[in-house]
């Protein structure tokens, strides 16, 4: 595809396929408010992204997905609120880098794209402004080859009719539109990385399609990698390459995409996958919910968060700090003491009645 | 009993997730309350208008003097008014009563005429708010044309002309700084409850086949009370000074003998010059009982606000 | 009290919510075609599931048929009674029937009510059900109380949460409050608007089986409305799909997810992502073109025409389709379109190939 009007006067530094783009080294965020306990959103979470690639992370409510996505762009409020680990950005530690260099970053090397595309976009700016904004900061052009690369910008976003769309404000137009304008606004400088977190969960279903069709084709073309953050399965199941699982602010169980399909082994994982229910599963049974809610969790410091909603469970599962730790083909990981067994190995029982947790 | 253990337990109970020490349910007023007790302007506010309270009630106990007495006026004279000294620690006003002595009786009808004109309002306001809120229809465009016709005169100017009309009693100040602000209290309960009306446990409330009355008075009033309780705190502050206001325009309590700290501004008034200090000793108490309440208003609009919950 | 049937039958249902304008006095100016012509019947003890995206209406319907809105035409009728022609008073008493569980779990319980007071609330307006007052005696404070309870048991909440608030409880746990809440009465009907949609995905499921054990044990009628096909698939015998106002299609829940027969409901089902790569990787999608066209001006003709994929120079954009059964392609299922036997048969196709995403592989 590769268009000559947008990538004029402004490739990007080549990327180095060796290293990696992004490398987040046990980053913790704990929220601390007064006269209140403090939180660990995000409690030791390490992961990597490798330039082109679609990482996708998953999570329910109080997994940190989305606080760990704030965190790589320097998103965080900074009072209240304490993050230790590093982030490294092309071997450029981000938690530690200045105002300026972060702003220097970002829209141009790493970009990010919200959930709820009515409060992300600003209501009284034309949306054309707003991604002739982020050209011009970042670039050299002018006024009016922003304007046209703008043009250009929502029209490969499809976005019909987009010289027009440029004088619109965002309440003028669809939800969908809106979330494309903000793909727009977000791959306006063709960034290394792109950041999506749950950017289709407001949407009706057949425009998630469109749009994650969409985000399919534009980080092909223009080689990006993305953080796709979502707690559905079924988008990670067609977009990503590579998965993490967070639950209670650390990665449980991370692998290739195929991999964690077709053998999940932390029971989280195992759970959930079991419990959704899925078009083309037989109807008329039950389906098999996980145990409680995420809030019922333990630390990680005592013990494993998940171990009181697990089937698995007993005392060996109150080990402090379990490790994250290769346990099949491609790097599949898991922080898991009684993981499900790989086919071909014996079934794993659910834990002895007398023994532990198991009610 | 492993942590494992405990939180399984916690889990069947189906409660894990809230604190363990709490027996009973907390409804949002104790939530709120507690949120209060730990907000420090909270307790200062608090303690002003406590302060103020006992100093009102405890005046007889607390007052050196007589209230009514002028019994000094020989030690004033037309270019002096005698300063503090040990009789009378903040002196002798202009009329030759001892200072600290008015100042403490005049916390008496300061608190009385600001409690009572903003219950005037408040009462006055909520129900026309109700009839508003909870009817709709042309009962609300009814009486919110009338709010707004008491809107557009300024209140001030609004609760001199009753004043005028009711004549120089102090009932007539309470009920004309009370009518003033009965439009605020309408229009922001009715707001409220327009806003609540739109909730899905409303709707709910209906389908479970409630009455109309009923879902107004017992599920969406007292969920909208809120603002109005913080609005009420706030007004209590500036009511103070429009009472103060009202006396200097020489509207309201005609006897000379009861203390008012406006009065005793429209009597510094002639002697700023020579001694500034009786204006500037009841222009403090005002604004700090004003201050007061405002600090309390504030923190309760805080902890009131269900955003700032958890 | 009919016996074995339909317990609700739905004919030409429209809601219009009228749009407004003027300074002084509001003028209609157009309407807004929530709910345009829908006809549906609920078998006894049966769970009918409506879908379809933001805008189609079914919440819209949902809350009609219980007359928290007004519908502006037709008719609803419930075990024989028609609803819309009720006064006031007998409509109130006629809710005890008809029950509604919401969408979402915070703002449809009143804070301000402890768990307590919010299922003892319904038992004190219209008294314990007939075959509650033989297990609990007369209505009275303790014989309230005593239903309430066991309502907790039977959603799975312990004893100790009446004295509680719905702000304590999780998200899960308020919608099993919400649903306790409708089944104390023990209602004939319940309309679950989006029951599941706000709630974590591990928790889904849980309220799900809940859902279906309760119509089990208490012997009661779905309609649930939702957006999720999957959930819908699950829980439902029948399925109606929504577009626009109107009913497009409806079939038997694995008739329809077999095979699909409107262009709306094969974009859709094509639209939802599978948790399974190796599908996902080998599924051709049909996508759908712009966006979802007002309700306060629908297309003419076809609603759908303007989006439709498969849609044809003729008939499309000038003849409204009726919801019609077609013997050829099953009994019992209903489609709005006038090509619905030849894209079927596959003789008519995509045109644009744009909106086909070829598998990966």
């Amino acid at each position: 595809m590769s268009d000559a009007t947008l990538t004029k006067g402004r490739l990007r530094a080549a990327v180095d396929r060796e290293q990696n783009l992004l490398e987040v080294d046990n980053l913790s965020v704990t929220f601390a408010r007064k006269g209140s306990r403090p939180v660990h959103a995000v409690d030791g979470v390490s992961f990597e992204v490798r330039p082109g690639q679609v990482v996708g992370i998953v999570g329910e409510s109080g997994s940190g997905k989305s606080v760990t996505s704030l965190a790589v762009m320097g998103l965080l409020p900074s009072r209240g609120v304490t993050t230790t680990g590093q982030i490294r950005y092309r071997g450029t530690d981000l938690l530690g880098a200045g105002a300026k260099t972060l702003n220097d970053l970002r829209g141009r090397e790493i970009a990010m794209v919200f959930q709820d595309p009515m409060s992300s976009l600003n209501p009284v700016v034309p949306v054309g402004v707003q991604v002739t904004e982020v050209l011009l900061r970042h670039s050299d052009v002018s006024r009016a080859e922003a304007k046209a690369e703008a043009e250009e910008l929502l029209r490969r976003c499809g976005i019909p009719d987009p010289r027009r769309r440029l004088k619109e404000y965002p309440h003028q137009m669809s939800g969908g539109m809106r979330q494309r304008a903000l793909i727009a606004i977000a791959l306006a400088c063709k960034p290394a990385l792109l950041i999506c977190d749950e950017p289709t969960t407001a949407l009706d279903v057949t425009i998630q399609a469109q749009v994650l069709e969409l985000l399919k084709e534009l980080v092909a073309d223009l080689d990006t990698a993305m953080i796709m953050i979502t707690h559905d399965l079924g988008v990670v199941a067609g977009l990503c390459d590579f998965v993490n699982v967070m639950y209670s602010g650390r990665v449980v169980e991370s692998a290739s995409r195929q991999e964690l399909f077709a053998h999940p082994r932390h029971r989280y994982t195992e759970g959930l996958l079991a419990s959704i229910p899925r078009l083309d599963s037989p109807r008329g049974e039950p389906l098999r919910p996980i145990r409680g809610t995420p809030r019922d969790v333990i630390s990680w410091s005592q013990a494993c968060a998940f171990a009181p909603r697990c089937d698995h469970a007993d005392d060996a599962c109150a080990t402090p700090d379990l490790a994250l730790l290769v346990d099949g083909p491609g790097d599949h990981r898991m922080r898991c003491v009684h993981p499900a067994p790989l086919p071909g190995a014996e079934p794993d029982p659910p834990a002895d009645v007398t023994g532990g947790a198991k009610r | 009993m492993t942590a494992l253990d405990a939180t399984q337990g916690a889990i069947n109970e189906g409660l894990l997730g809230k604190t363990f020490e709490d027996e009973r349910g907390t409804s949002l007023w104790q939530g709120a309350f507690r949120r209060l007790r730990r907000n420090p302007s909270a307790i200062i506010g608090a303690a002003i208008v406590a302060m103020l309270v006992l100093i009102a009630v405890f005046a007889p106990l607390l007052a050196p003097y007589e209230p009514a007495t002028s019994e000094w006026i020989d030690q004033v004279t037309p270019s002096s008014v005698p300063g503090p000294s040990p009789e009378h620690p903040l002196g002798l006003d202009s009329f030759g009563s001892d200072m600290l002595t008015q100042l403490i009786y005049g916390a008496r009808q300061t608190l009385v005429i600001g409690i009572v004109s903003t219950m005037i309002g408040v009462i006055g306001g909520a129900v026309l708010g109700v009839l508003a809120g909870g009817l709709g229809g042309w009962w609300d465009t009814g009486v919110m044309r009338f709010v707004d016709i008491l809107l557009s005169i300024p209140s001030l100017l609004l609760a001199v002309s009753i004043a005028a009309v009711l004549g120089r009693t102090p009932w007539a100040i309470m009920i004309a700084i009370g009518i003033a602000q009965v439009p605020i209290f309408a229009r922001l309960l009715r707001g409220s409850m327009l806003g609540q009306r739109g909730q899905d446990y409303v709707l709910a409330a209906s389908s479970l086949g409630l009455r109309q009355r009923r879902i107004v008075m017992s599920h969406v009033l007292p969920n909208s009370l809120g603002p109005l309780i913080v609005q009420a705190t706030l007004v209590l502050a500036t009511a103070t000074i429009e009472v103060a206001a009202l006396s200097y325009l020489g509207l309201g309590q005609p006897d000379p003998a009861v203390a008012e700290w406006g009065r005793m501004l429209v009597k510094a008034q002639d002697r700023l010059q020579s001694d500034p200090r009786l204006a500037i000793m009841p222009g403090i108490c005002m604004a700090v009982t004003a201050l007061g309440f405002t600090l309390f208003g504030e923190a309760l609009r805080e902890a009131l606000d269900p955003k700032s919950r958890r | 009290m009919s016996g074995d049937g339909n317990l609700l039958e739905v004919t030409g249902l429209q809601v219009h919510f009228p749009i407004k304008q003027g300074i002084v006095f509001d003028r209609t100016v157009g309407h807004v075609r929530a709910v345009d012509g829908v006809d549906l019947s609920v078998a006894r003890g049966q769970t009918y599931g409506l879908v379809g995206e933001s805008g189609c209406g079914k919440s819209t319907l949902g809350r009609a048929l219980l007359r928290l809105e007004e519908p502006t035409a037709g008719s609803v009728i419930f075990d024989g009674v028609d609803v819309r022609a009720l006064k006031p008073e007998p409509l109130r008493q006629l809710r005890r029937r008809m029950q509604m569980v919401f969408q979402d779990p915070l703002s449809s319980l009143n804070p301000r009510q402890s768990v307590e007071s919010l299922l003892v609330e319904p038992l004190s307006v219209h008294g314990l059900s007939a075959q509650d007052a033989e297990e609990y005696g007369r209505d009275s404070a303790k014989a309230h109380l005593a239903k309430a309870a066991a309502m907790l048991e039977v959603v799975g909440l312990p004893r100790s949460a009446l004295s509680r608030y719905p702000h304590e409880f999780s998200g899960g746990q308020r919608q099993r409050i919400g649903i306790a809440r409708a089944m104390v009465l023990n209602p004939d009907l319940v309309i679950a608007d989006e029951p599941v949609s706000a709630l974590d995905v591990s928790v889904q499921a849980q309220v799900i089986n809940l859902l279906e054990d309760l119509q089990e044990l208490l012997g009661l009628t779905y309609l649930v409305i939702a957006h999720d096909l999957a959930v819908v698939r699950h829980i439902s015998d029948t399925v109606g799909v929504m577009y626009l106002g109107r009913l497009v299609e409806e079939a038997p829940s694995d008739d329809l997810y077999e095979r699909p027969l409107h262009p709306y409901t094969i974009a859709l089902m094509s639209a939802i992502p599978i948790p399974d790569p190796e599908v996902e990787d080998h599924r051709e999608r049909i996508l759908l073109r712009g966006d979802l066209p007002s309700p306060a001006n629908p297309p003419s003709g076809c609603r759908f025409h303007t989006r439709c994929p498969y849609r044809q120079p003729t008939r499309c954009d000038t003849e409204v389709p009726e919801l019609r059964v077609i013997p050829t392609l099953g009994e019992g299922r209903r489609v709005a379109c006038h090509w619905a036997e030849e894209i079927a048969a596959g003789t008519v196709g995509v045109a644009d190939p744009d909106l086909v995403v070829e598998p990966v592989r």
